[in-house]
């Protein structure tokens, strides 16, 4: 039988701080639906993709309703566009993402992932197929989400194609300058991309995985926000000790009503359980922000010295909570610093204690990198790589995913303020220092070597 | 289930205080018999106990119950029940069901249990465990309760909601794994 205290602990959690699940994400291998017709490919695509995921929607609703814990997102992400393209052109790049944005849509899942390249190491034909294709892709559909793996811990950075990613981000946005660069929001740049990530834009799925798997992605910073409030008002002498195991024993918490939700999801699809992935994903609204987390934590202006330690805490002590609660935890996992979505992080900015280095530095400690970064339109291309180069090289050196989403937006300068809309959120233009003096380092090109560190076979 | 034929079903009630239970257990083995189990529950400084237990040979009711008032340190008053007890007489097969537990948080007024407990018999809904609590102005209802699986959650929820709204509650009606889940170590198998 459930103790009172139990129940009513659960019942704040789920209901007065607003728990939710935010991704359940069906993971679909699409391999066998490679054709020498790209009719052919976009058929079977849609055919699988139909007979796999037609019920999610339905399903989500009824396990989320049963539990009382409501499944904000239904996601798929299928295996690399790359494997489907090779030997295509950019035309057949662009039906494909069509066809996929179609299926999705008939579906009822809002984003679809796995437009993606894996170019960590070189550059294979399919791979290159689906970069130059993004700014068509990312302008021309609403729903299809693409990644770039340009780096790992084992290959090193593929510097030429970060060269080459820092112009297609401005193609992306001139492709979707009347929505301010939009296109940029769903490119997820990475270094050691995860094969199992089932929060957008990143979310794909990787070599090793079985045929359809079931991935979910919770979230919380609001809860995590709320144990802590709740601590700091009824103790009166806390250490950070204290407080990081109150953020761990709230994530194991929450990394729970994750698992029994894509568990039972999973055994209604007849598909197998994947991972549970707990990231502290803000949103634009009040109080589900990581942001506040860290003010709740003693920093007054998010920024400010001791910030990094703070995320890095807070990281670590959300990754040990969740790794406890299952015996299946993968993703990214740790916490989210996304500017735009983060009302706490973007105030930051316009108030001019966040600045693009000390967010940097921010990155190397959580579990993603320079996330929904608005910067100036008339940024220099090999300053965006470079850019994302720094972020790589933190990703490979530290053995942790980065992943970057910056945008460009065209016509704005640093200061102005871009809204992007519902959960992508609204942010000031950062500004970007000694822009254009990075040109000649990107135009080396070729590749950084692996890190003394990738061997440790 | 008993060890013997010769079983009651002991209920107690009394103004809490230490050792009630150690004299109500001393009359039982004062007859030579054996607690096969036993519950309780304080509230608002009373206590109620009730007890399964088996004796070694057939003994009054009445008498039983006289042993427990009258028990060594039963220096108050104690409210003594004795039934013999009798296998429960449920359906053969009884209707599968899932536990879920139903909360509800609102003003507090008259009727709030009975509103709530009559939509739950008038569904065959069995309530196995209770809580409600007054705190100011405001109520706190708790059941774990077992629904049957023919049942579609989401028309009871609703119903739920929709009776809540008239007496300006909140109202929840959840699968029990969720608490499971995100209280206790071991992970609950989705149901």
């Amino acid at each position: 039988m459930l103790r009172t205290e139990e129940i009513l602990s659960t019942i704040d959690m789920l209901h007065a701080e607003h728990l939710d699940v935010r991704s359940v994400t069906l993971a679909l291998n699409l391999d066998d639906c490679a054709a020498p017709s790209i009719d052919h490919v976009c058929r079977k695509v849609r055919q699988k993709i139909l007979a796999r995921a037609s019920r999610l929607v339905e399903i989500c609703d009824r396990v989320g309703a049963k539990y009382g814990i409501p499944v904000i997102n239904k996601r798929l992400a299928i295996s690399p566009a790359a494997t489907l393209l090779a030997g295509h052109g950019r035309g057949a790049a662009v039906r494909l993402a069509q066809s996929l944005d179609t299926a999705a849509g008939e579906c009822g899942v809002d984003f679809v992932g796995g437009f993606t390249a894996l170019v960590h190491k070189g550059t294979g034909a399919g791979d290159d197929v689906v970069i130059r294709a993004l700014p068509e892709v990312l302008s021309q559909t609403s729903r299809v989400c693409a990644s770039v793996n340009v780096a790992s811990r084992k290959a090193g950075i593929n510097m030429d194609a970060v060269h080459l990613m820092g112009h297609t981000l401005l193609d992306i946005a001139a492709a979707t300058a009347d929505r301010q660069g939009f296109g940029c929001a769903k490119l997820c740049i990475f270094a050691n991309i995860p094969e199992d990530n089932p929060f957008m834009a990143g979310a794909y799925m990787g070599a090793g995985e079985p045929e359809a798997t079931v991935n979910i992605g919770v979230s919380g910073p609001g809860v995590v926000g709320s144990a802590l409030r709740r601590r700091l008002a009824t103790d009166a002498k806390l250490t950070l000790g204290d407080l990081a195991e109150e953020i761990k024993i709230t994530s194991f918490r929450v990394t729970r009503v994750g698992e029994l939700i894509g568990r039972e999801v999973a055994a209604e699809l007849g598909l197998a359980f994947g991972i549970v992935d707990l990231s502290l994903a803000p949103t634009p609204t009040v109080g589900d922000s990581v942001g506040e987390i860290l003010k709740l934590l003693g920093i007054g202006q998010v920024g400010a010295p001791g910030s990094t330690a703070a995320v890095a805490m807070l990281n670590d002590a959300v990754k040990k909570g969740g790794l406890f609660a299952s015996s299946s935890v993968g993703g990214l996992s740790g916490a989210f610093i996304p500017v735009s979505e983060d009302a706490t992080l973007a105030e930051a900015v316009a108030g001019g204690h966040l600045v693009l280095e000390k967010l940097e530095a921010m990155t190397s400690v959580c579990s993603v990198g320079l996330d929904m970064i608005a910067l100036p339109g008339d940024t220099p291309p090999e300053t965006l790589a470079a850019l994302i180069a720094d972020e790589m090289a933190i990703g490979v050196i530290n053995d942790k995913t980065m992943a970057v989403r910056l945008i460009p937006v065209p016509g704005a300068k640093a200061g102005d303020v871009v809204d992007f809309g519902g959960l992508f959120g609204k942010a000031p233009v950062m500004a970007v220092r000694n822009a254009g003096a990075s040109k000649a380092f990107v135009h080396f090109g070729g590749r950084i070597p692996a890190p003394l560190q990738s061997l440790g076979n | 289930m008993p060890q013997s034929q010769h079983a009651y079903v002991l209920d107690v009630m009394a103004e809490d205080h230490p050792g009630i239970v150690a004299s109500v257990s001393q009359a039982v083995e004062s007859l030579g018999g054996n607690i096969d189990s036993c519950s309780q529950t304080v509230l608002g400084g009373y206590f109620t106990l009730i007890m399964i237990v088996s004796l070694p040979e057939h003994i009054p009711p009445n008498e039983l119950a006289e042993r427990v008032r009258t028990a060594e340190g039963a220096n108050r008053p104690y409210q003594v029940l004795v039934h013999p007890w009798k296998p429960h007489a449920g359906s053969a097969v009884p209707e599968p069901t899932d536990r879920f537990v139903i909360t509800a948080f609102g003003q507090d007024q008259p009727g709030i249990v009975r509103r709530f407990s009559q939509y739950l018999a008038s569904k065959d809904i069995n309530i196995v465990d209770l809580y409600g609590h007054r705190e100011a102005e405001e109520f706190v209802l708790i059941g774990q309760v077992e629904v049957p699986k023919r049942w579609d959650i989401r028309m009871m929820q609703a119903d739920l909601e929709d009776l809540g709204r008239d007496l300006g509650f909140t109202v929840k009606l959840q699968h029990e794994n969720v608490f499971v889940a995100t209280n206790q170590l071991r992970f609950a198998r989705s149901a």
